[in-house]
């Protein structure tokens, strides 16, 4: 009977001490879920809330300037946290990702959840980023700031951005790109600007020839291999996409832009040469303008 | 009157201002090279760290902790130092880029501007204005001489096509 005991004892014994050990666990996960919480941005108040209410803070917003689709198809989908599997749909949709926004949590959106979820669904970070602004039903102060938010967001992103591919551009110190089409178009119009010296211009306006060599330019241009040329975030297109521009006008702009540099490298290395070669030959004395 | 070489003399001066830009990390960095007298003292001090790791590999830590400890805090301290050495040499490397840029860009505009003001009324080549026809005149501008090419559009020409030569060779 006194073993018994004993070992009735001990096992007490063991047991409180295992249950103060397990209290201690518990006291630990629950601090480390609260850590965990706190990271992933959840007030302390919202497990109250049944979590509908919760927002993780991860940016749920990509630029891409090489993207094609449509602005709707990345800000519509939702995006929920790593961090939260169980998430909802709603609960995915981030309000923000700056610690200002963090802080100032909007009016009314802890008091009724499930509304803020509906308006979150109207409102201006659902529409599609092509849309323009005016096409919103309503213009509430709300979502204006809401707007407002969102477009820092996007900001301090592209400033990123701007900042990781600067670095590589410190190093480049603005150099030209050659492509075989460009070096071509380059001999090409030296090559012309001779001849049209020699030959051509005491009968025609030295850009006839020149305006003829660009359109042929034009036409060969697709029997080229085409050099996909790398598109560069500057602060002019980050303006242009926070404006609300489409991605896709924006590198078709500057493709355009980029032909018309071209054109004129084109006029300024023939221009250059016929004056060179014009200058040349009056040294040389063999002719008189 | 079109001097005869000034066409020569501006593509001369935008060349030189070009090959300069080219060339002004280089010039900064030589420049600083030439103003910090202590490189050397800096290049002693990791080699002299370098020495001191090695030797602290060859200690047993359980065997000469106490030894091992003091070549530790050697080696902290020496790094210490080298960090603020190497610190302030950047921040004065940075300085004298910055000074060198500004003086650099001021030069080339003292010498555009120059360059324009000089001739302002007179082209720097002529040519018959039919080659140059029907933009004879922008081409002339500010000189308004038929036939002539003005300062701003050889300027524009010349830097456009050193620009290009310059990329072309780096």
């Amino acid at each position: 009977m006194e073993s018994v005991e004993s070992t009735e004892e001990n096992t007490g014994a063991l047991s409180a001490a295992q249950r103060r050990a397990e209290i201690r666990r518990r006291k630990l996960l629950m601090n480390s879920e609260d850590r965990m919480k706190r990271i992933v941005g959840f007030a302390k108040n919202e497990p109250e809330n049944n979590g509908a209410s919760r927002r993780p803070t991860e940016p749920r917003f990509h630029l891409d300037l090489d993207r094609t689709e449509q602005w709707s198809s990345s800000s519509s989908s939702p995006r929920p946290s790593p961090f939260l599997p169980e998430a909802s749909v709603f609960g995915s949709r981030s309000h923000s990702a700056t610690p200002e926004r963090r802080g100032s949590p909007l009016p009314g959106c802890s008091d009724s959840p499930a509304g803020s979820h509906d308006d979150d669904v109207g409102g201006v970070r659902q529409r599609p980023r092509g849309e323009r602004a005016s096409d919103d039903i309503s213009g509430s102060p709300r979502r204006g700031l809401q707007k407002y938010l969102s477009r820092f967001d996007d900001a301090m992103k592209l400033r990123g951005q701007l900042a990781n591919e600067k670095q590589p551009q410190d190093g480049g110190c603005d150099t030209e790109e050659f492509d075989p089409f460009r070096v071509f178009r380059l001999i090409g119009s030296i090559l012309l600007a001779v001849f049209v010296r020699v030959f051509v211009c005491k009968y025609l306006s030295i850009f006839a020839p020149f305006l003829t060599l660009e359109l042929a330019y034009m036409g060969l241009s697709k029997y080229f291999p085409k050099v996909e040329k790398k598109s560069q975030t500057t602060v002019l297109t980050a303006a242009l996409l926070l404006s609300g521009i489409p991605g896709e006008v924006i590198n078709r702009s500057m493709d355009t832009y980029r032909r018309m540099g071209d054109v004129f490298a084109d006029l300024c290395a023939y221009f250059f040469t016929f004056i060179l070669s014009n200058e040349i030959l009056l040294f040389v004395g063999s002719e008189t303008p | 009157m079109a001097a005869g070489y000034a066409w020569f003399l501006v593509l001369g001066s935008v060349f030189l201002c070009n090959l300069m830009k080219t060339l002004l990390p280089s010039i900064s960095s030589f420049l600083t090279k030439m103003v910090q007298k202590d490189a050397e003292q800096e290049s002693e001090m990791r080699t002299e760290i370098q020495e001191m790791k090695k030797e602290q590999s060859c200690i047993s830590m359980m065997d000469e902790f106490a030894r091992y400890a003091r070549l530790e805090r050697k080696i902290n301290k020496m790094t210490d130092k080298l960090k603020t050495h190497v610190k302030s040499r950047t921040a004065q490397q940075a300085k004298m880029k910055w000074v060198v840029n500004i003086v650099f860009y001021i030069l080339q505009a003292a010498l555009m501007i120059s360059l324009i003001w000089k001739y302002y009324s007179d082209p720097v080549t002529v040519i018959p204005s039919r080659w140059i026809a029907p933009v004879e005149r922008l081409v002339a501008f500010p000189t308004g001489v038929a036939g002539g090419v003005g300062i701003t559009c050889w300027l524009v020409v010349c830097n456009k096509v050193v620009t290009l030569g310059l990329s072309a060779m780096g």
